[in-house]
């Protein structure tokens, strides 16, 4: 395969400045890999899906969808064209929306839910991994007993390892997908996943991928969401290794009362770079999201952080929060961080918080009233990512994952979690 | 008595904001004693135990603190604790993120001579927190978050026990409190005592935390200066007739500066 | 069943609507290349170095694309708008000097009024050119200087101008930035020498008459080491059926322990394409306090930015933006923390109402210099119908571990209990969105000076009123 740069990745929906270089990322895919498909899965056949079910739901949500949400009647859209040219006329020229202003707002217009699914990484990204990875896993999840599924990724020296995941889960179903992304092996290459979601009406779909690549690969996690009326989705992404991380997601919470959760943990060190794009938009009623991010930077690493909550038109109700804290180990790190709140809807709330900075003085003289150095606290933050990782881990391979990749980075990891023989 | 304390204030100042809390401290704690540091609230007596650790919120202005034979006032606070000094907090801080076990696991590789592998580490942290009534499930969870009062208190005597100080201060200002929290604060001191022949400094203004333990002398502290000292008869003595006593003294004592 | 409200009637901003005919002003014609900027610069006589900034900004104005992120410019045709219209007079110092139409003009804006009862100095542009500027003889005998800076480029301090002038905002900056630096006019020069601290503010009143035509002022403050100034912009205009524009630019030198405030309140009209540019430099422990009301302007980009170059400085950012019908409005500002142990501090509100645009936009970085400094930044927006627009975009820069940087926003509405509540109390339903209104901008209103603090509140009133149904 040749060298390949895929542009404008992990782009944020609203741009700002481009001398900040945060809006969007390029991926450098290296020159020479070939692609494999080395991975494996444990999906209980009843669970097995039609390749086509992720569309399938998406459309037939959409008949759904238009019988609440009708279109408007040729004397509403009178209406509207008259005050838009009224204010025309009294606002020199009208409102002067900003690019992005439009785009949203002819997505809206298109009434399109399949035009309107996104995924966080971006089209460009997202045709290309579907392209590497092949056939898509298909996870169709039926209502009842809540089910379990593992879909891992081994990096491959000098390849690109991508799976591509579609999950459809029926309503009131309860699926837990487990995703880990390991390199057993030693060399160069590129592992990924690309999820999309869909959650049906009740449905509750739990999401947790484990990353924990060597320092020589690159990592790309691409995932789109989907929630019908009440569904929740919830999704754990830790990410603590590979050269370069890229995490997009994008959310649309389009059902009532429906609700996604992001809970993210990475780890950034030596020259490591990780790049994080969220972006949830809340178009039903009484939707919720949170979305948690903490993470802790050393040495020369360097991360970006987009999170994106759009408080859509018509999404009476919604309460959408973002908290993002980091820690700075080192002074070679850079971290950069735009959490953005776009709302055209005032029955609504939003926040978000951003704490960025080094261990707190009341921390740290705790800490050194038990004798641990600045150093020895900033190495302590370092390794209680790694060590919540594995106490965390959803299952044994994503923990053997960590602490394959702990054993390399720290001095006595391995077996921490063991116990001497009663 | 110098020459042999453990522990050795003198003339000891110090301010917070440019005000004074300190003025002119002298105590003396002698190895394998249990003194207990008392007075009324707001008299100082958490000045002192963080001063002897040396918060930097606050600034010595005067004096000098002696620990087992080094002068320690210009000291930073890790190394004091690595010289065996260990002060436990009223409420200790909460760190999201870090799991107890993994904080506990540093403290104990920056001390060489008590390094351990991991196996043996996660067996004593175990059993420490089973002796301490403690859900093991605890060591996992961040450090602090959404812990109890009485938690908390299990926290801090868990790593009193683990880290195995020479001198203990142990601010339990509020601790009489909570019933939970004092009984845990009470088998902690004991297993302190009998396991490390450990040195006690009892800093609190409630008289029930004491019931079970040999006080060798007693520190009364009002308004930031020492205006009694006395054995452990003093106790029973503030039981009955509060601080108020020592009001006078400590008018006294501010008309000799 | 969502409330119903009635719609939000135009607002009412008569009294910045009067104008004067501009047939007797000379105007430029409209457009531009480089025989108009020859053109500006040979009828004010400048220095050749000004001459050669002037065309260089003009080729680096040609060179450099239009924003796409922000608020769209489509409706500004730079080939409509007349860069420099000259007022009938030359520069007073006295009001009864002052043609009778202009002196009516900041009459009726109380301009006069304020400089007799609490201003140090006053300087008055009408278009391109400055018609008056004045300031008390105390303040000059403490050796200040505040004029026209056009005049001040022939004076004592034309050597301290020329290196200084469009090196914090270069031309490069982006494309208005060039524009300005082409065809820049008018503008003060304030210099307050070391030590000084003057008791009172000075003002500078920026008034647009001229239809289609665009205002590109120039201000340049030099506030030496352990000096003290605040300093007061007002604009506004009447309006138009045609673009207007606004694309000044603001240089502040804040020396070491030097204080400096900087308070505008911007009230263009809503045909204002306001595309102005604020810069300070702030040297060791000194500090510069930016208070920012945006209500007026059609479109506005506005980011004031403070570069902390010495330790111990300081700057803080207090704001507020009102975004009505057809506004556009991205505003907020930028901070670079250059030093160590530098602060900085950012409050801002935000109201949007009736299809209008309000958009926080800002950037903190702190570079590796930065050890040890703090940045708080807070924004919080208000909704007031289900048919506006709010945007927060926050960006922050951290290169330096031992800095601390907090950041919180939040987006709402008015809390239907705390109308209610107002409304138990005998208050009627507008009167109690508006003093909540007024209570959500009291932050920014109580760092203003009285007479502006209370224009503040009659515009959110005007702002307010028919807003309920």
């Amino acid at each position: 395969m040749d060298a390949k740069t895929i542009q404008h990745v992990n782009a944020m929906p609203a741009p700002t400045w481009h001398r900040l270089h945060m809006n969007d990322t390029d991926v450098e895919i290296p020159a020479g890999l070939s692609v494999v498909h080395e991975v494996t899965t444990e999906i209980p056949a009843a669970l097995a899906g039609a390749p086509d079910a992720f569309d399938a739901a998406l459309a037939a949500e959409q008949v759904e969808w238009e019988k609440t949400h009708p279109e408007k009647t040729p004397e509403q859209r009178a209406e509207e064209e008259r005050l838009r040219t009224e204010e025309e006329k009294t606002t020199y020229g009208g409102t002067a929306y900003s690019r992005y202003q439009i785009g949203a707002d002819a997505i809206e217009e298109a009434r399109s839910l399949a035009r309107a699914f996104e995924t966080g990484m971006g089209a460009d990204a997202y045709a290309w991994m579907r392209e590497v990875a092949g056939d898509p896993i298909v996870i169709a999840a039926p209502a009842g007993e809540p089910q379990e599924v593992a879909v891992r990724v081994a990096a491959v020296p000098d390849a690109v390892n991508v799976a591509a995941i579609d999950v459809v889960a029926a309503p009131n179903a309860e699926v837990t997908v487990v995703l880990s992304v390991d390199s057993p092996r030693e060399g160069t290459g590129v592992t990924g996943t690309s999820l999309r979601v869909f959650a049906g009406t009740g449905a509750r779909v739990h999401v947790v991928r484990t990353q924990t690549d060597d320092a020589t690969f690159i990592d790309m996690d691409d995932a789109g969401l989907f929630t019908a009326e009440n569904a929740f989705i919830d999704v754990r992404q830790t990410v603590l290794g590979g050269a370069k991380a890229y995490t997009g997601l994008a959310g649309d919470i389009r059902g009532t009362a429906s609700r996604i959760d992001i809970d993210t943990r990475y780890l950034g060190h030596h020259e490591q770079q990780r790049d994080f794009n969220y972006t949830l938009r809340h178009h039903g009623e009484k939707t919720l999201c949170n979305i948690t991010a903490n993470g802790v930077l050393s040495g020369t690493s360097k991360k970006t952080y987009r999170g994106t909550i759009d408080l859509v038109r018509g999404c009476k109700g919604a309460v959408g929060q973002e908290t993002e804290t980091v820690l700075l180990a080192d002074d070679g790190v850079v971290n950069q961080t735009v959490p953005v709140i776009l709302c055209n809807e005032d029955d609504v709330v939003g926040n978000h918080g951003a704490t960025i900075g080094h261990v707190r003085p009341e921390q740290m003289f705790y800490l050194a009233s038990r004798g641990l150095s600045q150093e020895a606290a900033e190495n302590m933050f370092v390794r209680a990512i790694m060590e919540q990782a594995a106490i965390d881990a959803p299952d044994e391979p994503s923990r053997d994952g960590v602490m394959r990749l702990g054993s390399h980075l720290l001095d006595n990891f391995e077996g921490f979690l063991d116990e001497e023989e009663a | 008595m110098t020459r042999d304390a453990l522990l050795s204030v003198r003339d000891l100042s110090a301010s917070v904001d440019e005000k004074t809390i300190l003025h002119h401290v002298d105590l003396d704690v002698a190895p394998g004693e249990v003194h207990v540091l008392m007075g009324p609230n707001g008299a100082g007596k958490s000045t002192l135990g963080h001063v002897a650790m040396g918060d930097p919120t606050y600034t010595v202005t005067g004096g000098s603190i002696v620990f087992d034979g080094n002068d320690i006032t210009e000291l930073s606070t890790d190394k004091r604790s690595r010289a065996g000094l260990f002060l436990s907090f009223q409420a200790p801080v909460e760190i999201p993120g870090v799991p107890l076990s993994s904080f506990l696991r540093s403290t104990l590789d920056e001390r060489p001579d008590m390094k351990m592998k991991n196996k043996q580490f996660r067996k004593t942290i175990k059993e420490l927190a089973c002796e301490l009534n403690m859900d093991q499930a605890y060591l996992d969870r961040e450090l602090g978050v959404g812990f109890s009062g009485g938690e908390k208190k299990k926290v801090e005597m868990l790593q009193l026990l683990l880290l195995k100080p020479k001198l203990a201060i142990l601010d339990e200002t509020d601790s009489g409190l909570d019933v939970d929290a004092l009984s845990v604060v009470s088998q902690g001191m004991d297993a302190y005592r009998e396991r490390c022949d450990g040195t006690l400094l009892i800093i609190t203004h409630n008289t029930r935390i004491l019931e079970h333990l040999d006080v060798d002398r007693v520190h009364v502290m009002v308004r930031g200066h020492i205006v009694a000292e006395g054995d452990a008869s003093m106790i029973s003595d503030i039981d009955e007739n509060g601080f108020e006593q020592f009001i006078g003294a400590d008018d006294a004592s501010e008309a000799h500066e | 069943m969502p409330k119903k409200r009635t719609q939000v009637a135009d607002i009412d901003r008569s009294m910045y609507d009067f104008r004067y005919d501009d047939s007797d002003e000379e105007k430029l014609q409209a457009g531009l290349t480089p025989d108009i900027v020859r053109e500006i610069s040979a009828k004010k006589d400048e220095p050749e170095w000004m001459l050669e900034h002037r065309l260089k900004s003009l080729e680096i104005y040609n060179s450099m694309p239009v924003s796409d992120w922000g608020p769209s410019i489509k409706g500004l045709d730079m080939d409509n708008i007349v860069t420099y219209v000259k007022p009938n007079t030359d520069q007073k110092s006295d009001w009864d000097n002052v043609p009778e139409n202009i002196k009516d003009t900041f009459e009726r804006l109380g301009i006069p009024q304020a400089e007799r009862s609490y201003l140090a100095g006053v300087g008055a542009q009408y278009d391109s050119e400055l018609v008056y500027h004045s300031m008390q003889d105390s303040a000059a005998k403490m050796g200040i200087v505040y004029s026209g800076i056009e005049e001040a480029l022939h004076g004592e301090y034309a050597d301290l101008i020329h290196e200084k002038f469009m090196t914090l905002i270069t031309p490069r900056d982006h494309k208005f930035a060039a524009l300005h630096g082409a065809v820049w006019s008018g503008g003060s020069f304030v210099y307050v020498p070391k030590g000084t601290k003057l008791d009172y503010p000075l003002q500078s009143y920026f008034r647009l008459n001229a239809k289609g035509a665009g205002q590109f002022e120039h201000t340049l403050i030099i506030v030496e080491d352990d000096a003290d100034l605040h300093f007061i912009e007002g604009c506004s205009a009447p309006k138009y059926n045609v673009a207007n524009l606004h694309a000044g630019a603001v240089e502040l030198f804040v020396g070491k322990n030097a204080h400096l405030r900087y308070s505008t309140i911007e009230n263009w009209s809503k045909n204002m394409y306001n595309l102005n540019t604020k810069r300070a430099i702030v040297d060791e422990g000194g500090s510069v306090e930016w208070v920012s009301g945006s209500f007026g302007s059609h479109v506005g980009y506005l980011y004031p930015m403070s570069i902390l170059n010495g330790r111990k400085a300081r700057c803080s950012f207090t704001g507020i933006t009102f975004a009505g019908q057809g506004q556009n409005l991205d505003t907020g500002c930028k901070v670079v923390m250059n030093a160590p142990e530098t602060s900085t501090s950012i409050e801002t509100k935000s109201i949007s109402k009736s299809g209008g645009v309000s958009t926080f936009r800002s950037s903190v970085v702190a570079t590796p210099k930065a050890e040890g400094s703090a940045a708080s930044v807070s924004c919080q927006s208000l909704m007031l119908d289900d048919k506006s627009r709010s945007d927060t975009i926050p960006a922050m820069d951290i290169r330096c571990k031992n800095v601390d940087v907090g950041h919180e926003a939040t987006i709402g509405r008015i809390g239907d209990d705390k109308v209610f509540y107002l409304m138990s109390r005998g208050i009627p339903e507008e009167a109690a969105r508006t003093m909540i209104v007024n209570g959500f901008a009291d932050p920014v209103s109580k760092e203003l000076p009285l007479e502006y603090a209370v224009e503040m509140n009659n515009l959110i009133k005007l702002e307010m009123e028919g807003a309920i149904g």
